[in-house]
């Protein structure tokens, strides 16, 4: 840590907050100095770990000397406290999703769009080097023109019961990542969007109003195609993979395995299995997003993701919901 | 020996003849086509003779037809020969039209009737029905089955094939059953030409993902196109309460070669005649069991179910809206 990097503050001390507050504590580029947290116990031990002070988001607000937030506050607090954090010119580092909601998402934009400062929004698998690899492989041509997408996107296992009825549900809360991925890649809105989805994991889940499994079909104007394929439980580990198909040829982005080591025996070749949990997949993304944000601070880069990836994505997710609902496919008009 | 009788002396039905001739409990006597100089040609390879339909079907040394002939003639021969009491081996789909094959059915359903949906019989397809079976991943929930191939047909083949669905996605209807083990009652079917102009040309699509699903909420995806650009891409991914098991590609060795570019494994096997080579082998054994009195394992009732599901995908498609099974 230098005293030329951009002091910074944490909101929100949870399983999110935590992962981003060690990476920009030991990120040399950024100076992490305080923490906002309701809860007085979480707020007090993991600003000892991370070795700053804790605060009010009143005063992290009215901090001169502070350049920059992250909020991985709850996903219901997001939308109100990047407007407030913008409103008071500081560089905007928010998870995903920025709201649930459409509508809320539209009203805010015109102020969203004239902020002075910058907001990234954390759709962190843009920063995974596998899918940046593959999106490097599209770009060059390897495989022609893409044709279609398969994104397989299974968790390990679903969130406790309590989280569902605050999450949005599937679409905004999980499948939200490969939304956005399918625009990373396809560099396209699609035209329409079918969804079918079930509760096959678990009926706390449909207790609750939710779905744990789900196919989503994507069709672009073009007739490129992308599928989805999402479940709360795999059974075997966090399964992230793209396959995208060209007309040359195919580029797949498979799992990374917790180690090397296979075990070979009269039963067959047993490899080890692939990681268990997001925040060790995708470990090295939440480092480079956080790169990526200490670029913005420094005027270097421009956010790659912001408020209309975050729309983009959410309309998707909308309109998934509501193919759902319809049982049809939902016809999306161009934003 | 039983004596067997080949209709259709293209390139499935050399593969056929072929196995014929190396199966220990088989003989075959006649090639039936209406190209006589492909008959001629298959009959001599294979030590059999030219012959019509009606010499064959009159013959009573004959025990059995395989029927390989071009798709708009495969009911007919079956019905000729389930009338002249022979065995069958119909090669996929019975028939391009649901309600005709429908019609035909009383006339066949007491008939000895293997149809040749030869990935029931593919080794790697087997081994992972074999792990569902024996519970491996739990209960099934989802299945993704991969079915690209490496080229277009010729696109005279593609006019009179039936359609994508008919004629290639057929195979993977008749897979998703298998191992769904319970019928899907609605499909959705997403399509596209996107391989070639003259595919759309000639009212066909050349790529599609559909999504089957069942009655207790086990969905299905499909994923076809007409031209992978890496060889014949035929993969299963099915997804259960306890995990995963997974059919991959099958590669023409073992090989790998490291260099400083990357790793690079050898290519897959090229097309259907070499990647299910064990799977027309294992049919024909099959086949030779039905004969001898053994129940086939894939008939009547399987044709008539992959057609009724490639009839409601191509209406999907079409409407861009989901089909229930029930409305077609």
């Amino acid at each position: 840590m230098t005293s030329a990097a951009p002091k910074v503050a944490l909101i929100g001390a949870g399983r999110m907050g935590a992962i981003h507050g060690r990476n920009a504590a030991a990120n040399p580029r950024l100076d992490l100095v305080a923490l906002v947290e309701a809860r007085p116990d979480a707020a007090a031990s993991l600003a000892a770990e991370l070795g700053c002070r804790t605060a009010t988001f009143a005063d992290v607000l009215a901090d001169p000397e502070l350049a920059g937030v992250l909020i991985a506050s709850p996903t219901s607090a997001h939308l109100d406290m990047v407007l407030a954090a913008l409103r008071a010119g500081k560089a905007v580092f928010c998870e995903k999703p920025l709201d649930l909601e459409l509508a809320r998402l539209r009203d805010a934009e015109a102020e969203l769009s004239a902020a002075a400062a910058p907001l990234y929004v954390a759709f962190n698998r843009r920063f995974d080097p596998h899918f940046q690899a593959l999106k490097a492989k599209l770009a060059s041509g390897a495989i022609g023109a893409l044709e279609t997408l398969h994104l397989i996107s299974h968790d390990p296992a679903p969130p406790p019961p309590a989280f569902i009825p605050t999450s949005g549900g599937l679409f905004r809360d999980f499948t939200i990542h490969d939304f956005d991925m399918a625009g990373w890649l396809v560099e396209d809105m699609p035209t329409e969007v079918f969804a079918w989805a079930e509760c096959l994991v678990d009926p706390a889940i449909a207790a609750a109003g939710d779905v744990d499994t789900a196919r989503v079909v994507l069709r672009y104007a073009s007739g490129q195609l992308c599928v989805i394929s999402n479940t709360r439980r795999s059974g075997y580990g966090y399964d992230q993979r793209v396959e995208a198909y060209g007309s040359l040829g195919a580029a797949m982005a498979g799992n990374p395995r917790t180690s090397t080591v296979e075990t070979w025996r009269e039963a067959g070749a047993l490899a080890a299995p692939i990681f268990a949990s997001f925040p060790a997949r995708y470990e090295r993304s939440y480092r480079a997003e956080l790169d990526h944000f200490a670029d913005v601070l420094a005027g270097a880069a421009v956010p790659v993701t912001g408020y209309q990836a975050s729309l983009r994505a959410l309309i998707l997710a909308d309109a998934a919901g509501r193919s759902v609902s319809a049982g049809a496919p939902v016809r999306l008009e161009r934003i | 020996m039983p004596v067997l009788a080949l209709f259709g002396a293209g390139r499935i039905g050399a593969i056929h003849a072929r196995n014929i001739a190396a199966h220990p409990g088989l003989r075959l006597k006649y090639v039936v086509d209406p190209v006589t100089q492909a008959a001629e040609r298959l009959a001599a390879a294979a030590g059999a003779r030219v012959a019509s339909a009606e010499q064959v079907l009159a013959d009573v040394d004959v025990a059995g037809v395989i029927v390989a002939s071009s798709t708009d003639t495969h009911l007919e021969h079956c019905l000729s020969a389930a009338a002249a009491g022979k065995a069958i081996f119909c090669e996929k789909p019975i028939d391009l039209d649901l309600a005709r094959a429908r019609a035909a059915a009383p006339a066949l359903s007491s008939a000895r009737l293997l149809l040749g949906f030869n990935r029931r019989f593919d080794p790697q397809f087997q081994a992972l029905k074999a792990q569902l079976d024996a519970g491996a991943v739990g209960r099934l929930e989802t299945l993704n089955i991969i079915s690209h191939d490496p080229a277009p047909p010729p696109i005279e083949y593609v006019k009179v094939s039936g359609g994508l669905f008919r004629d290639m996605a057929i195979h993977d209807f008749d897979t998703a059953r298998w191992l769904l083990g319970e019928a899907p009652t609605e499909v959705f079917a997403a399509a596209s030409c996107l391989v070639d102009p003259a595919i759309s040309a000639a009212g066909d699509v050349d790529t599609a993902k559909i999504l089957l699903r069942t009655a207790s909420g086990k969905l299905c995806l499909i994923s076809n196109s007409r031209r992978s650009g890496y060889g014949y891409d035929q993969r299963i991914e099915a997804f259960g309460a306890g995990g995963m098991v997974r059919a991959g590609n099958v590669t023409e060795s073992a090989l790998s070669t490291w260099s400083e570019a990357g790793a690079a494994a050898d290519r897959f096997q090229n097309f259907f005649l070499d990647r299910y080579a064990d799977a027309y082998r294992l049919e024909m054994d099959h086949f030779a069991e039905v004969l001898t009195g053994a129940a086939p394992r894939v008939g009547l009732d399987d044709a008539l179910a992959a057609l009724h599901l490639a009839s409601a995908a191509e209406a999907s498609a079409r409407s861009r809206a989901p089909v229930r099974l029930s409305e077609i």
